[in-house]
């Protein structure tokens, strides 16, 4: 605790969680370390098996331990492996991006993006414009948990 | 509880992660986690000794997981979970953390980088530390294949799987099998004739003893999974027995009713009653239930009156069989872009204004003019043809993006039998780019050029219409910068290839994805070419996209040894990573039922079931289930919560 | 107009001709004008029913109660029970019967349509009386109005001034599924739908704004878990965001025990209160038939509506999509359409 006051001090490191789909968005990051694009090292990757295995509650859960921001991605639609699940990933993404906004959470603060297993180009460049956009907005502390 | 005993184990991977991770405190790091007893760094945890040093501290420390942070599961993980399986441990306990592609290789800053490499270890840790010990599921394989399509892809397949000693059913949606092969005059780059190589395939496979062969007939539905498909078949009615069919031409000959020979593309016409040809597959005429004037009740009849075989029967009905095989080869293949799209080149509005399939059929031998080259409007030889080329293809704004690939090689060919044909006549090409890569293909095309004389001419054609029994063709020579005008007695047109009607249903049947194209897609672009997305069905031919004959059989012959690769196994396994149902909690409200995409769920006795072999463990399930009913096994939201929660430093 | 007395009528002749085992229904409450249900099993309990503006509550609750009860005695259902359902509380039992919880034919609806009215708000009841239903001693439909007598007398007020927000915004006052109805079904706009979710958003712009208001919101919740209890679709044996639901039956195993994921904390803080309400309003996305139920009883007078209000919006608007009309199609977020939103994914 001590160490991460001492950060937020310095210099605002926004914490990332990323949840990639095995098949698309997590081979493309692959291709980016392949390719050795250089992207911030704010986003911590978890490879989920499709976009549309997370449950709502895996990005509150994020934002309730204190992420800065949440990243989803997946496959292009109609790319997904599972054939389908992206598309319910958009649907149930789509109503919590949209109750987040509701209550006054920073539309920033939640990404959803689709990332194909070619294009490691565009996994960097997502990574890099959310660090960039998540900087200004300082600490996310609206969801995250308060020890009374 | 008793507590778990995890080791990590970090990779340098030579300096690829070493460079930028600090290994030795990553592995200290994770040394201070509970469940962990040991943690390592090796400079090749791939190696030999790297994997034989994991084996041995799996016995010292009576380990019972495994985390190697190292490169992309994609490249280790069988590898590590294959060595800790060596050393007695269940191969899923074993974890991968990608701290090279999703870390070392994308980050500059040493610090950051080590950082990040110690949160992407810890949540491999804590996912680790509630894997089960899984088994992969065993499940049995049905050795028969279903092939649709009969075209030359699935003609090919078939027989190479036929030979291979399995059985297989043969599913084609026209009154014969041949395809769009059989409709051709010559092949290129040899030029040798099309049903010559063609009809000997087609006989072999009406009298292959393994393969049964299904003409007009289409698939309906098909349930199952890898090795175990149910495919239900249904047969339209031919109503003439092929047995008792002698092809004596009686019936055709008495039938009033007189419309236009798809199998010439029109060009010609036949009978209601007819054989599409003379080497269809069954040798049998059919009687054509669309266009007969009546059969419920029968309003003709005249040409059961004369059949002298007995062999027409109008009282035959539809047939629906079930057919059990293990494996599926989508040979659906293609037609041509539509005429429908296509008015601006006058195609289906003027007579000589032909597409690439009709042109083979009037160069060829057994078509409407008997191989003589004549003009459709007034049966003269036309003097002046123009052929052009990527009518409908690489045109993303108005029609296909895509190249259609043999365009540029039927169309050198058709300008050689046009001249072949008529020696004093003029041809003409208009071509965007000449693509004649290929064995053979490019010396092909110079042939057309220099022997022939065929004058390619490099730009588009702006305009073409029909005035005073010639046909006007404008265009531009983009190579000397001149309008072009030519009065052209017949104009070819080279039409992108577009996958075959039914190609959408035949997908949706049996769940396997298509591209942007609406082509069947492949597994993997590279890797995985004839394979489907969905196990257990592979792909040949144009239905997967564009390709000439050659490519088309050796496609068909790699989803044959593909399928005997996989039906050569005496039992299948399946990824044991499959969703569970926490019984005790499920309502049986069905949203997960719906939400799979592989019908995987059912509901029993008021409570979902998964079927663990249809269950591909994508996860929709459980994020669709606001009770907790339902999670995939060694990716449950406890793992993922103490994952967000290592990666949070939470 | 319904005639109350019908109600009673056709009450009495279910149960006495045993056509069903029970009715659920309103009867007058210990206090003033404020009915209470009430489940009657004998034909002579029927002339208890009431049928007016004091009928707020959504009875479907009691039906969940009962199916919860006959599975803990491992009870078969038996014969059908009959509800007297309003328009959005014949909804909720499309809802719950879409979701397999009820078959079509173990509940007898007895449809009552709120015609031209609805019923009242207690908070609206107060301001424009100066007491609430508790203080009255009669309120009876007439018409567009509602006829109350007060300690100085009958009164007659305009429905639309004390109705509830809820049924002023309502889209079908008429309970489509139904064994019988009374009351006739009539079109009518009293508001806009979502009118208040409307205003809220308008007043509201920005995102501080939004915060703000939240804020202080969530920091009032005491988590007494009122908004659940009341909601017929909040029926799961446990709720994933408490666990102090977490059963433990005979064979539940230690692993079972330890592998509970407690999303959230017990404590009633903000961060925990809107984990929790952002959980409930998410769970009953497409699953919300507005009942306001959650709303009308929270403690802390946490405008709950807005929440369910707001995914309903959305899930019409965006996914064309709205519960509570038919059995037969896949829920909300187990279904999708190919030209769902995308513009807000990268």
């Amino acid at each position: 605790m001590m160490h991460e006051q001492q950060q937020t001090q310095t210099q605002y490191e926004p914490k990332i969680v990323a949840f990639l789909c095995k098949w698309c968005s997590s081979a493309g990051s692959d291709l980016a370390g392949v390719s050795r694009i250089q992207y911030p090292a704010h986003a911590t990757p978890i490879t989920v098996m499709c976009s549309g295995s997370v449950s709502p509650q895996y990005i509150l859960s994020a934002f309730n331990k204190g992420a800065d921001g949440v990243l989803v991605s997946g496959c292009h639609i109609g790319d997904c492996h599972y054939m389908e699940g992206n598309y319910l990933a958009r649907r149930k993404l789509y109503l919590i991006n949209e109750m987040l906004q509701f209550i006054g959470v920073e539309p920033t603060r939640f990404r959803m993006s689709w990332v194909s297993a070619a294009e490691g180009a565009k996994f960097a460049n997502i990574v890099k414009d959310f660090v960039e956009d998540l900087r200004p907005l300082g600490p996310q502390d609206k969801l995250k948990a308060q020890h009374p | 509880m008793t507590k778990k005993r995890t080791g990590v184990f970090v990779c340098h991977c030579g300096s690829n992660i070493a460079a930028t991770v600090d290994v030795a405190a990553v592995a200290k790091a994770m040394a201070s986690e509970e469940s962990v007893v040991c943690a390592r760094d090796y400079v090749y945890m791939c190696s030999d000794p790297g994997q034989n040093a994991v084996i041995q501290a799996i016995k010292d420390n009576q380990l019972d997981s495994v985390v190697v942070s190292c490169c992309s599961p994609n490249l280790h993980e069988k590898t590590f979970r294959d060595n800790a399986k060596s050393a007695g441990l269940n191969s899923f306990t074993c974890e991968i953390a990608n701290i090279r592609e999703q870390c070392s290789w994308v980050h500059k800053d040493r610090g950051q980088a080590t950082e990040k490499a110690i949160r992407i270890s810890r949540s491999a840790v804590r996912r680790a530390g509630r894997n089960l010990a899984l088994e992969p599921i065993a499940v049995g394989v049905t050795r028969r294949v279903l092939v649709v399509g009969g075209g030359i892809a699935g003609i090919q397949a078939s027989l190479d799987l036929a030979n291979a000693g399995f059985e297989v059913v043969l599913v084609e949606k026209n009154a014969t099998i041949g395809g769009h092969m059989i409709q051709l005059s010559e092949t290129f780059p040899t030029l040798d004739c099309s049903q010559c190589i063609l009809s000997p395939k087609m006989v072999e496979v009406s009298r292959h003893p393994k393969i049964t062969l299904m003409t007009s007939s289409e698939v309906e539905e098909v349930s199952g999974y890898i090795g175990n498909f149910k495919a239900k078949i249904r047969s339209k009615p031919m109503y003439v027995d092929p047995d008792k069919c002698k092809i004596c031409d009686d019936c055709s000959q008495v039938c009033p009713v007189v419309v236009p020979n798809q199998y010439d593309l029109g060009v010609s016409a036949r009978r209601a009653i007819y054989i599409p040809y003379a080497q269809a597959i069954p040798a049998s005429y059919t009687l054509d239930e669309a266009s007969c004037l009546g059969l419920n009740p029968v309003v003709c009849g005249k040409c059961k009156d004369v059949c002298e075989a007995g062999a027409i029967d109008y009282d035959v009905q539809p047939r629906t069989v079930i057919e059990d095989v293990g494996a599926v080869v989508l040979a659906t293949g293609f037609d041509l872009y539509g005429q429908d799209h296509l008015g601006s080149y006058g195609l289906g509005q003027y007579e000589d204004v032909l597409d690439g399939l009709q042109f083979e059929r009037l160069c060829s031998a057994s078509g409407p003019t008997k191989g003589h080259v004549l003009r459709p409007s007034d049966h003269k030889e036309p003097k002046d043809v123009v052929f052009i080329q990527c009518v409908g293809s690489r045109d993303p704004a108005r029609h296909c993006s895509y190249c259609s690939k043999i365009c540029c090689m039927y169309t050198a060919k058709h300008a050689r039998l046009y001249k072949h044909h008529v020696p004093d006549g003029r041809a003409y090409v208009f071509y965007i780019d000449i693509r004649s890569g290929g064995k053979g293909y490019e010396e092909f095309v110079q042939r057309t050029m220099e022997d022939d004389g065929t004058l390619y001419l490099r730009g588009r054609v702006s305009s073409i219409y029909e005035d005073n029994g010639k046909i006007r063709v404008f265009g531009n020579d983009t190579l000397s910068g001149q309008n072009v005008e030519i009065e052209a007695d017949m104009v070819v047109l080279a039409l992108a290839m577009q996958p075959s009607t039914g190609t959408a249903e035949i997908a949706k049947i049996l769940k396997v994805g298509r591209d942007k194209d609406g082509f069947l897609a492949e597994a993997h672009p590279k890797l995985r070419p004839v394979e489907s997305v969905t196990a257990g069905i592979f792909l040949a031919g144009a239905a997967q996209g564009p390709k000439d004959i050659p490519e088309t059989v050796s496609q068909a012959s790699a989803a044959a040894a593909k399928v005997i690769m996989l039906l050569s196994q005496p039992q299948l396994t399946h990824s044991p990573m499959v969703a569970r149902v926490r019984s005790r909690l499920c309502t049986g409200c069905e949203m997960c039922v719906d939400a799979c995409p592989y019908d995987a769920i059912r509901l029993e006795n008021g409570k979902a079931v998964v079927n663990d072999v249809l269950c591909e463990g994508c996860g929709t399930c459980s994020a669709t289930c606001v009770r907790a009913a339902i999670e995939v096994k060694n990716a449950t939201p406890l793992q993922m919560q103490e994952m967000i929660g290592a990666v949070l430093n939470f | 107009m319904i005639n109350p007395q019908d109600l009673c009528t056709r009450a009495r002749d279910l149960l006495a001709s045993g056509e069903v085992r029970a009715v659920v229904g309103y009867r007058r409450g210990s206090r003033g004008m404020a009915a209470e249900p009430v489940v009657i099993t004998k034909p002579e309990e029927a002339a208890s029913l009431v049928w007016d503006p004091s009928c707020v509550h959504n009875l479907a609750l009691y039906l969940v109660a009962d199916r919860k009860r006959l599975a803990h005695l491992h009870q078969t259902p038996g014969k059908p029970i009959a509800i007297v359902a309003k328009g959005c509380d014949a909804r909720a039992l499309v809802v719950l019967m879409q979701e397999n919880y009820f078959k079509r034919e173990e509940v007898y609806i007895l449809g009552v349509s709120c015609e031209s009215t609805g019923v009242w708000d207690d908070q609206k009841l107060m301001q424009r009386l100066g007491c609430d239903s508790q203080s009255l001693t009669g309120g009876r439909f007439d018409g567009d109005d509602f006829v109350v007598t007060t300690a100085t007398g009958e009164q007659r007020i305009s429905a639309p001034e004390c109705m509830a927000d809820r049924c002023l915004e309502c889209r079908h006052p008429f309970p489509t599924m139904n064994n019988v109805v009374l009351g006739e079904e009539k079109a009518r706009t009293l508001a806009a739908p979502f009118a208040a979710l409307s205003r809220f958003e308008e007043a509201t712009g920005t995102q501080p704004a939004r915060w703000a208001f939240w804020q202080r919101q969530f920091e009032r919740c005491i988590r007494c878990f009122a908004c659940r209890s009341v909601c017929p679709m909040c029926y799961c044996e446990e709720c994933i965001v408490d666990s102090i639901t977490f059963t433990v039956a005979l064979d539940t195993t230690a692993a079972e025990k330890a592998n509970r994921v407690r999303w959230i904390q017990r404590s009633a803080t903000r961060s925990e209160n809107i984990g929790y309400h952002m959980t409930r309003a998410l769970h009953l996305a497409g699953r919300c038939i507005d009942c306001g139920e959650c709303e009308r009883v929270c403690p802390v007078h946490i405008p709950l509506r807005l929440l369910n209000n707001k995914l309903e919006k959305e899930s019409r608007e965006k996914f064309g999509y709205e519960p509570g009309v038919s059995i037969e199609i896949a829920s909300l977020v187990s279904s999708f359409r190919d030209d769902d939103p995308n513009d807000f994914i990268r």
